[in-house]
């Protein structure tokens, strides 16, 4: 059914119709509306889970780890300062394999103290082992969620959906929410084949001191892998299902395109119209759409970009005394190929909610064609 | 977990999960501290001078458990309508409540079980042939007679007025103890087949000699005798003793007041005669010594006598009289000031020279305090100042004579001279079973008070491994665990209503009144089953009883966190080192 939703109550709409059993959450801006919804639901009934009220994000996560162990479907929600402050328990979710999908409203780190959105905060998270999709409208964040939870029960890792605050979470837009039998027929219940029971009593998290440590780390970066083709499952099967498909990497107009912007989040809309208009002109432009961050794709980033001759990647966060994260990992995938390699251009911008507006995107593209060469890892656009 | 993932070394968990059951090393091991659940002592069961079970009643009065509510109350208290209206409720200034908001209303719960039936009829527990006499039929004198009767003792009680209840009936007006429930809760004591003689004067009609050939004799006679005021002119036509006043009002007899009356004195009788004397059309005026919060009254008596308006002289004392034609037409005063702090505490009235000041009145009524008439007591028996000499188990300096309440040394309240009345039917049986004090002292006094209860007594060989003879202080309430609600005001009757007559000023609280109040106890030192340390604990090693208190702790897998101690809200578990 077609409503008119907001990107947080997108998102729960996504969580109940996936039939999330435990839900612990802490308010903070711009998350809140996420799981004031889901607690409402929880009230009045829609939703069958137990809303668990914490005192903080770190509490959050501390009690959807317990519930996800105990065998339920368990959803928070967080943004900013609460991803960081979880940032401990994060490792815990995905060293203990635990299926937990976590929607984070995108949000910067003060201070200065700031509400607005960049990817700061879930930037900080990737050496975490949570897989990490961005999405680009209200109707991926919903249908981000619910593909979320089939990928991280089949992989058992811990998914965080990642939504740029305020442009979608506080910004309606027609969204059409799925029915719940077609969802119960997409992702089947959570079985977990290890599951705390007290009455068949086993340590969970026990000390590990000698190779098996190291077995156990590198199981976790193997699942990671195979998440790259489960998620292109999942998504192939959401799509024959509910007619819309996103991919790991979304590619847009890439053929014979010397100039290839590359994006995560709602820059992508905005890079979508000027990839239009200056094809228009005949200029040669293309972009890809990053959805998956974490396991990095690879393969995709090297068939999709290899052929071109400047990448603008446009990063909403920096790895302070390197570059733009994503930059920095789009020139490492792309060092191993044969042959010449495209030159990346690595572009700090929209912080802390710094409006990314056509015109800096069509300077963006006319820089990097007319310079061929970046002149420094990192270039600032807005300042 | 399967037995064949755990065969196959080659298929590891995905996380560090061990394959072994690990009930060999269950989190109990760890512990060297363990919790108890434990009963301590609430600071209101610690102030009752009744020895009420306090915590007890108000538990189960919130489980709208009233008759067995009222079944607590009266074993130790045959009182339960008249407390729960005239006691000065010290459980209520012990309250652990008032370090959030409001100590909780005791005695408008009290009042409210009172009006049920017991969940039991009140009935001796075996016939024994001692005899014993009780003489003065007031709160000291037929608690004991209760008491005694439940053990199985024949008790007459000699009363000298026509009426039981002595200072309850004769003392009290209608307006604060209605007699229909003065005589409900009288009416419950003779149930138990004690004997009455009425009109029937200890030492004069009976002669203390015969008395002094019964097994035992209780003398409450109680404090009737009038302290004079000291000045001239005490004979004079319009002025009256405020009991004998309050006595002829409560026994119906014809009163003339005067118009302009003035009232001296600044305790309960002073109050009382105020409020009667304008429920009678006079215009009373009372003349205290000293200010209002140095009144020895029951505070929220004087307040509800200042709303109905009546005025009062602060700071004054009587000097004299003055008279026409042998009718008082005015009280001469004299200004007073504070100065330094007597030995009781409060500060001592000294008269301003000069300060004199009259008041014209026609009726005076003198409330100054009342005394043992310690001329008819038995021949020499031990008198303490203005008592009867008594130890702390109400023993006089005679054999087989006992002595409490006004006519003893105890506090002239109610409530005292009801605990003074048991402390002597124990005490008495005892003697007669032969059992020593000293021990009782341990096993019958409820916490430092050293109030009496005749239910500790009588479960005293059923050993309660969870008593911890330890008051619960405020600071070991937990008070995170509860939030601020207002005490629940009682109803009072119309302000004119209340001066035209001699209803009830206070109609109590209804059923859902005393619901919420109920629920405003801390239950100190008890468990009431919240489930607070079943919630917290960490390993589930917490089984919630089926009754209070009925917690068991599953010893496998507690180690000793303390959590449940630390987060029980009202202190009712301690830890121990585990031997």
């Amino acid at each position: 059914m077609k409503k008119v939703l907001m990107g947080d109550h997108a998102v729960s709409q996504g969580v109940r119709l996936c039939r999330a059993q435990v839900i612990a959450a802490y308010p903070i801006t711009p998350q809140t509306f996420i799981v004031e919804e889901l607690s409402e639901m929880c009230a009045d009934g829609r939703l069958d889970a137990r809303f668990i009220m914490v005192e903080s994000e770190h509490s959050a996560m501390a009690c959807v780890i317990g519930a996800s162990a105990a065998g339920s479907r368990v959803f928070t929600a967080t943004s900013s300062h609460g991803l960081v402050l979880m940032h401990e328990v994060l490792h815990w979710a995905a060293g203990a394999r635990l299926p937990v999908v976590m929607a984070n409203v995108n949000r910067t780190l003060g201070p200065p103290w700031n509400i607005l959105c960049d990817h700061s905060d879930s930037m900080a998270q990737r050496d975490t082992g949570w897989i990490q999709l961005y999405v680009e409208s209200n109707q991926e964040a919903l249908d981000t969620v619910i593909q979320a939870y089939r990928i991280a029960e089949q992989v058992q890792l811990p998914v965080m959906v990642n939504l740029d605050g305020f442009f979608l979470s506080h910004t309606a837009e027609v969204v059409d929410v799925p029915d719940q039998q077609q969802v119960d027929a997409f992702l089947p219940a959570f079985t977990p084949e290890f599951k705390l029971d007290i009455e068949d009593p086993h340590t969970f998290g026990a000390m590990c001191l000698d190779s098996n440590f190291m077995r156990l780390r590198q199981g976790i970066q193997q699942a990671m892998d195979q998440s790259r083709e489960v998620t292109v499952q999942v998504d192939k099967a959401f799509g024959d299902m509910f007619g819309r498909y996103y991919g790991v990497v979304e590619p847009y107009r890439l053929d014979g395109a010397e100039t290839i912007l590359v994006t995560a989040g709602t820059v992508t809309s905005t890079s979508r119209v000027v990839v239009d208009s200056l094809r228009e002109k005949g200029e040669p432009v293309g972009l890809l759409k990053i959805r998956m961050l974490r396991p990095f794709p690879f393969e995709w980033i090297r068939a999709l970009l290899g052929e071109a001759r400047q990448i603008a990647v446009i990063d909403r966060s920096i790895s302070y005394g390197l570059s733009g994260g994503l930059a920095a990992e789009i020139r490492s995938a792309l060092y191993d190929l044969e042959g010449a390699h495209p030159q990346v251009f690595g572009y700090i911008a929209g912080l802390g909610g710094k409006d990314l507006v056509p015109e800096d995107i069509e300077h963006m593209v006319f820089q990097c064609s007319e310079q061929r060469r970046p002149p420094r890892e990192d270039l600032w656009i807005g300042v | 977990m399967s037995n064949e993932l755990a065969a196959d070394p080659k298929r590891l968990p995905p996380a560090s999960i061990t394959f072994s059951d690990m009930s060999w090393n269950r989190t109990g091991s760890w512990r060297y501290l363990k919790p108890r659940f434990v009963h301590k002592i609430s600071p209101c069961n610690s102030a009752c001078p009744a020895g009420n079970d306090v915590e007890g009643f108000v538990f189960l009065t919130g489980e709208g458990r009233y008759q067995e509510a009222l079944q607590l109350i009266l074993e130790e208290s045959p009182f339960p309508g008249v407390c729960g209206r005239v006691c000065y409720h010290p459980c209520e200034s012990s309250c652990n409540r008032k370090t959030l908001d409001e100590a909780i209303s005791i005695a408008g719960i009290e009042r409210f079980v009172s009006q049920y039936e017991p969940l039991h009829p009140t009935k001796p527990e075996k016939a024994r042939q001692r005899r014993i006499a009780v003489v003065g039929s007031g709160p000291a004198g037929l608690t004991c007679a209760y008491h005694l009767a439940k053990l199985g003792y024949r008790v007459t009680v000699f009363e000298k007025a026509t009426a039981l209840g002595g200072m309850l009936r004769l003392g009290i007006p209608a307006y604060r103890l209605p007699r229909a429930i003065l005589d409900r809760d009288i009416g419950r004591i003779l149930t138990l087949g004690v004997e009455v003689k009425t009109e029937c004067c200890a030492g004069r009609d009976v002669p203390w000699q015969d008395l002094m050939a019964w097994d035992a004799v209780f003398l409450a006679i109680g404090a009737h005798n009038v302290a004079s005021l000291g000045i001239e002119g005490e004979r004079l036509e319009g002025v009256l003793a405020g009991t004998t006043f309050l006595g002829a009002l409560n026994m119906g007899h014809p009163i003339s007041l005067g118009r302009r009356v003035a009232i001296i004195g600044g305790g309960n009788t002073a109050i009382d005669c105020a409020r009667a004397a304008l429920r009678l059309g006079s215009q009373p005026l009372i003349v205290y010594r000293r200010t209002r919060d140095q009144m020895p009254a029951i505070e929220a008596e004087v307040e509800e006598a200042l709303q109905e308006g009546i005025e009062v002289e602060w700071l004054a004392s009587p000097v004299s009289l003055r008279s026409k034609n042998g009718h008082v037409t005015g009280l001469e005063c004299i200004r007073n000031r504070l100065t330094e702090a007597d030995e009781g505490g409060r500060a001592r009235p000294q008269p301003i020279p000069g300060s004199e000041f009259t008041l014209d009145v026609d009726g005076v009524i003198s409330a100054v305090g009342e005394l043992v008439d310690t001329k008819n007591l038995p021949g020499n028996i031990r008198i303490s100042g203005l008592a009867v000499e008594i130890d702390s188990w109400g023993r006089t300096s005679l054999q087989r004579v006992w002595a409490g309440g006004d006519a003893g040394t105890d506090p002239r309240m109610v409530v005292h001279a009801i605990g003074a009345g048991k402390r002597a039917a124990l005490s008495m049986h005892a003697h007669f079973v032969g059992e020593d004090t000293a021990a009782l002292d341990r096993e019958v006094r409820v916490g430092p008070n050293g109030y009496v209860s005749m239910q500790r007594y009588l479960n005293r060989d059923a050993i309660d491994v969870k008593a911890v003879p330890e008051v619960v202080k405020p600071e070991d309430v937990n008070l995170d665990h509860f939030e601020p609600m207002d005490r629940v005001g009682s109803r009072t009757i119309d302000l004119n209503e209340r001066v035209r007559g001699f209803s009830e000023v206070n109609e109590g609280y209804d059923e859902q009144a005393v619901a919420q109040e109920a629920h405003r106890c801390f239950h100190c030192g008890a468990c009431d089953l919240c489930g607070i340390c079943f919630r917290f604990c960490p390993d589930l090693a917490i089984k919630m009883g089926d009754v209070p208190g009925n917690n068991l702790l599953d010893e496998f897998y507690c180690k000793g966190c303390g959590i449940c101690a630390e987060e029980c809200p009202r202190s009712a578990i301690v830890m121990e080192r585990e031997r």
